[in-house]
């Protein structure tokens, strides 16, 4: 396996088009609202009866932000009024509740994650009141290696409150932060200085946070090559373990805080790709692993080892060294990929909301994952944590001639070949450091949805 | 709903017997064939053979208490045989694979003693009990073959009364599973279970954590490797040693 990863932008600009980030197969997009809370629980009881019922891995959905950033498409809702947290915190623990009683008590919660909104929008007591119930509805895992982590929004927290959630049990942080140039941070609504959040990672390690998380995004309006740098200076000077360097989809018609941007200020299609390459020199000099997609992280992090030792999985939640949990979404807009199922719950919180006050649980969509959705599956999630397709793996596990079975996917796959982002042989399909930076490129070959004669293909962002 | 895998590990089908040929599951043709007999005989002699299902996971195909009359042999799928006590607590007694005999413990009672329900869809050849009993009569090998399958009845129940710990019922169970799939020319090494895991720890008197931690330490030490409910066994060789107090060898 190669983990190293160049930038050729003669490439990069080619294979610039739509396409799925594939943090589920098939993508969510795909999802049917034929799917119900029936089927869930149904499926929910199978995978309680199997032999070795996985562990379980919770995200905690916390919808709120104090203010809305431009950027974001996220399912959000903006307010200063914190009553509101109080409320969604009881419907949330009823859904707790409910969903709890539905696993066999003896399946360990290794993993639980409070991402959002701004999972910090609601008061530490709020927060110790959601891992009480979660405490009392699941068994939580004892052991060292569990991951409890919550994304923060560093403009609204304070020191104490980091004491807090080390005391509540989170051992990793993600930190939001995007750029630090003032003219961006102006344009996208999100003013950030640099001594809150540097303050707020000092707090974190003091309370020994592990795998630090910053997130920064490329493709801002108003973003220079210049600024861009001074904020990766400032970022690399803090050396997080990990680092997450997004793409910015200008989508405006699909989430609505986007037409507060004037497009006339985003970087051209050339500049979003110097920025890259500028973010991806940078990482690379100071020492970070490329992990895939967006994903940075020091040798040294579990990300990084289970990449090396090949461990590594990918969920909703982004990569995972936690192999094979069914992953249980709890809170408005909530995906969960439990059994052989993916469940989404209410995108609204009204839905959602009564949803719950009648009893019910808030299944807006699913699906259930056939055959061959379940080796695609496996197969593009090889292809983001190791930048390789492992074909006697799949031929064994999936019973499968690989090349017969995929003979026209690696028909797909000759161009990209041809252009030096792939090497194939006769075990293995091989992402070349090129490719790395396209590995959704690749995973497209592969997908079934993408090249069968459907309507109404789903809008997707472009790769870079 | 369960996990469709490829060509050779999903649940044995045969539906590949017709009018002049025995399923390859058939309980029965080898005795009838070495006898000399063929299935166009068999329907000469008016013995009802009828191929009954699928029945739909859950769905019970007699209950205790049942009037006896039949006897049926698994085409597909698995089923389950099970009684209730008093408290309403239920006692798994067995479970039957493609090419096995449900209902023989009928015989004695004119009632079956047990309820047989299907663990996934199944498929059945169902026989009349008098009909293949009075041709048994005439049949020398199709007789043997009935009181060698009422023997083996009897016997798989009593294994598991004897004092064994966890492991051995575990390994003891799985071998057990990949010697009957073996018989009927499957794989011994991987097959997909159809039983939850309540009831594969009813059937051996364990608790439902331990079957999932036993299960869980063979794969750590390399015995096997489970996949939701597809099974690999890594070395059957280490599994038989332990088995082969439960199984007396």
């Amino acid at each position: 396996m190669t983990t190293a990863y160049t930038f050729d932008a003669r490439v990069v600009r080619k294979y610039d088009i739509p396409g799925p980030r594939y943090t589920s197969y098939p993508p969510a997009p795909l999802f049917s609202p034929e799917f119900t809370e029936q089927t869930l629980r149904e499926h929910i009881r199978r995978s309680n009866a199997d032999p070795i019922p996985r562990r379980l891995s919770l995200y905690l959905h916390i919808p709120y932000c104090f203010s809305p950033c431009f950027y974001c498409g996220c399912n959000r809702v903006i307010t200063r009024d914190r009553s509101k947290g109080r409320h969604y915190v009881e419907r949330l623990v009823r859904e707790i509740e409910a969903v709890g009683s539905l696993f066999d008590r003896d399946r360990e919660v290794v993993q639980l994650h409070m991402g959002g909104g701004t999972p910090n929008f609601l008061r530490p007591d709020e927060l110790q009141e959601i891992l009480e119930s979660v405490d009392s509805h699941f068994r939580i895992s004892t052991s060292d290696a569990r991951d409890f982590s919550i994304e923060i929004d560093p403009r609204f927290v304070e020191p104490a409150d980091i004491a807090a959630y080390a005391e509540l049990g989170f051992n990793r942080v993600s930190l939001g932060v995007q750029d630090f140039d003032p003219d961006v941070q102006r344009a996208v609504n999100r003013i950030q200085s640099v001594d809150e959040t540097l303050a707020v990672i000092d707090a974190c390690r003091l309370r020994r946070f592990r795998s630090i998380n910053v997130d920064l995004i490329y493709g801002l309006p108003m973003q220079t090559l210049a600024g861009f740098e001074r904020t990766l200076d400032i970022v690399l000077q803090a050396r997080p373990d990990r680092l997450a360097i997004y793409s910015y989809a200008h989508l405006p018609e699909l989430f609505k805080a986007q037409r507060q941007i004037d497009a006339s200020t985003l970087p051209t299609p050339e500049a979003k790709l110097q920025l890259l390459s500028l973010a991806i020199d940078r990482l690379s000099a100071a020492g970070y692993e490329y992990i895939g997609m967006d994903h940075f992280a020091l040798p040294e992090d579990p990300l990084a080892l289970a990449q090396a030792n090949g461990t590594l999985h990918r969920n909703f939640m982004g990569y995972t060294t936690h192999a094979n949990c069914e992953l249980v979404g709890l809170g408005v807009s909530a995906i969960g990929y439990i059994g052989d199922c993916y469940s989404q719950n209410a995108r609204d919180l009204p839905t959602w909301e009564s949803s719950l006050d009648s009893g019910r649980l808030p299944v807006w969509r699913g699906l259930e994952l056939d055959f061959d959705d379940l080796l695609r599956g496996e197969l593009i999630e090889q292809l983001m944590c190791f930048g390789r397709i492992d074909i006697p793996s799949l031929e064994h596990r999936y019973e499968i001639d690989f090349h017969d079975y995929f003979s026209e996917e690696l028909q797909r796959l000759q161009p990209l070949i041809e252009d030096g982002l792939a090497i194939a042989d006769n075990r293995s399909i091989l992402a070349t450091s090129r490719g790395r930076l396209l590995l959704r490129i690749i995973a497209m070959c592969f997908d079934r949805y993408l090249h069968s004669a459907r309507s109404g293909t789903p809008r997707y962002s472009r790769a870079i | 709903m369960s996990t469709p895998r490829g060509r050779t590990t999903s649940h044995p089908y045969s539906d590949d017997g017709d009018e002049f040929h025995f399923c390859t599951t058939c309980a029965f043709s080898s005795a009838c064939l070495s006898s000399g007999y063929d299935k166009a005989h068999l329907r000469e002699l008016h013995v009802l053979v009828e191929h009954v299902g699928p029945y739909k996971e859950g769905e019970h195909i007699f209950r205790e208490g049942d009037p006896f009359n039949v006897i049926a042999a698994v085409r597909s799928g698995t089923v389950k045989t099970y009684v209730t006590d008093n408290e309403g607590r239920e006692q798994v007694l067995g479970f039957f694979l493609p090419g096995e005999v449900i209902g023989l413990s009928g015989i004695s009672h004119g009632k079956y003693p047990c309820n047989a329900v299907a663990l996934e869809s199944v498929l059945l050849c169902r026989f009349s009990f008098p009909n293949i009993a009075a041709l048994a009569t005439r049949m020398p090998g199709l007789q043997q073959r009935l009181f060698a399958l009422l023997s083996e009845d009897i016997n798989k129940a009593a294994l598991l009364a004897g004092n064994f710990t966890a492991d051995e019922r575990m390994a003891a169970f799985l071998v057990s599973l990949s010697r009957r799939y073996a018989a009927r020319g499957l794989s011994a090494r991987r097959f997909m279970v159809a039983m939850t895991r309540t009831d594969i720890a009813n059937y051996l008197r364990l608790a439902s954590e331990t079957v999932s931690r036993v299960f869980r330490r063979f794969q750590d030490e390399g015995l096997l490797r489970v996949d939701r409910r597809d099974i690999e066994l890594l070395d059957l060789e280490k599994l038989e040693e332990l088995a082969k107090n439960v199984l007396r060898e």
